[in-house]
């Protein structure tokens, strides 16, 4: 199943304007889901606009207006989206997808730094891509199934959230497989993979790389002390790397997998067949340790 | 599946970039004593209260109304009904470099809507 999503800079006009129920998504995956759970009973968009991440997207007013007017609005949680919590959301329309998994979050130890009077001090928080657990993510999809149920009444939701829990049941058992025993050291070019690693098997170490960008020799310097470190011979792409780089970490010893965060839409495909390509890349990367 | 006991996962960087500089800011419209007031409030997340910062007001087409001290965490300004007819940005820079920002729409001005 793939639909086009329809961005929300392209709205004409208010959710009453339109002929179905509105409903709108912080992120991809809740999109993806609100879509497979509503399928024709409502239209489904996209809050941020095409190429931003949601976590780091600062809407402007006429964005938030047209959220407010939605009849559905809805949220990973876990503080993937900033924005969530700059403005005042229908809370009877809104609904976090994430709450009830408080005690399923990891928590992110950030940087410490110093300036102004406050001094030294870090700024905390907790990882954002619950999805990439998919048993998270079913939990959040059965949140989500109740909220659309009561928000759009024709909406078949009962058979799309049996279908789409037998989908992600599946695609876990994929992850499930591919790791028995102890955890696989792993370096991440970004911090995405909190819970893909927890979930899968994979004891992951971030560095925090820009996507698409080759990094210079003061990164592969800390890569080449974080693969000291760690013992990893894996590394996780977000994205495709260019193909120099490719062959400058091949040159280090390291396999490398290409996982899409699905924090937004995939250029091809679906956030199922996303998470597909990502399990067989990691599959194949751990065959080539062997 | 390996789910073991939930380990601190120590990430090399922020674990995303709306997490820097965070200090939380709220706006509402109330009445005041010379007519209806925008009240600005900023704290940061740990509950502690920015002391001094400025207050910068744009209207929906990004262009800046007005600047004002923020003291003790807070602010107050006339609502301007016109300027403001399609909300406002506020944003929040306090005195050590922290950034944050509220958005007021329109149907946020109508106290009880």
């Amino acid at each position: 199943m793939k639909r086009a999503l329809v961005a929300l800079a392209l709205l004409a006009g208010p959710a009453v304007a339109q002929d179905r129920p509105v409903i709108v998504a912080d992120s991809y995956p809740m999109a993806y889901f609100a879509e497979r759970l509503a399928g024709d009973a409502a239209e489904v968009r996209l809050a941020v606009p095409a190429g931003r991440d949601p976590s780091s997207w600062r809407p402007g007013l006429a964005d938030i207006v047209a959220i407010q007017a939605a009849d559905l609005i809805v949220l990973n949680g876990a503080g993937l989206s900033d924005w969530t919590s700059r403005a005042a959301l229908p809370r009877a329309r809104t609904v976090e997808t994430g709450r009830g998994l408080e005690d399923e979050l990891i928590a992110t130890d950030t940087i410490t730094h110093s300036h102004g009077e406050e001094g030294s001090h870090s700024h905390e928080g907790v990882a954002t891509h619950t999805w990439l657990d998919l048993a998270l993510a079913a939990r959040q999809a059965e949140t989500l199934a109740a909220a659309i149920a009561r928000a759009v009444p024709d909406a078949p939701v009962d058979a799309a959230l049996a279908a789409l829990l037998a989908d992600l049941a599946t695609l876990d058992e994929t992850g499930d497989a591919l790791v028995t025993g102890t955890p696989v050291p792993v370096l991440a070019s970004h911090p995405r993979y909190e819970y893909l690693g927890h979930a899968y098997g994979f004891d992951i170490a971030a560095l925090d790389w820009t996507a698409g960008v080759a990094p210079d020799a003061g990164q592969i310097a800390e890569l080449e002390a974080r693969m000291m470190d760690t013992g990893a011979r894996l590394l996780i792409w977000e994205v495709d790397p260019p193909a120099e780089t490719r062959e400058a970490i091949a040159a280090l010893g390291l396999a490398q997998a290409v996982v899409p965060s699905l924090a937004m839409p995939p250029v091809t495909g679906d956030f199922l067949s996303g998470f597909r390509e990502g399990v067989a890349e990691l599959d194949a990367a751990l065959a080539s340790l062997d | 599946m390996i789910r073991g006991t939930l380990a601190l996962i120590v990430a090399l960087a922020l674990a995303g970039p709306a997490m820097a500089h965070r200090v939380n800011v709220f706006a509402s419209v109330q009445d005041g004593k010379a007519g209806e007031e925008v009240v600005v409030e900023a704290k940061f997340s740990t509950g502690r209260i920015p002391a001094l910062g400025e207050v910068r007001v744009e209207d929906a087409g990004g262009a800046v109304l007005a600047t004002y001290p923020l003291e003790d965490g807070a602010a107050r300004f006339p609502l301007d009904r016109e300027s403001a007819a399609g909300g406002l940005s506020i944003t929040v820079r306090t005195d050590d470099d922290h950034e944050g920002y509220w958005l007021l729409t329109p149907a946020d001005l109508d106290p009880g809507s």
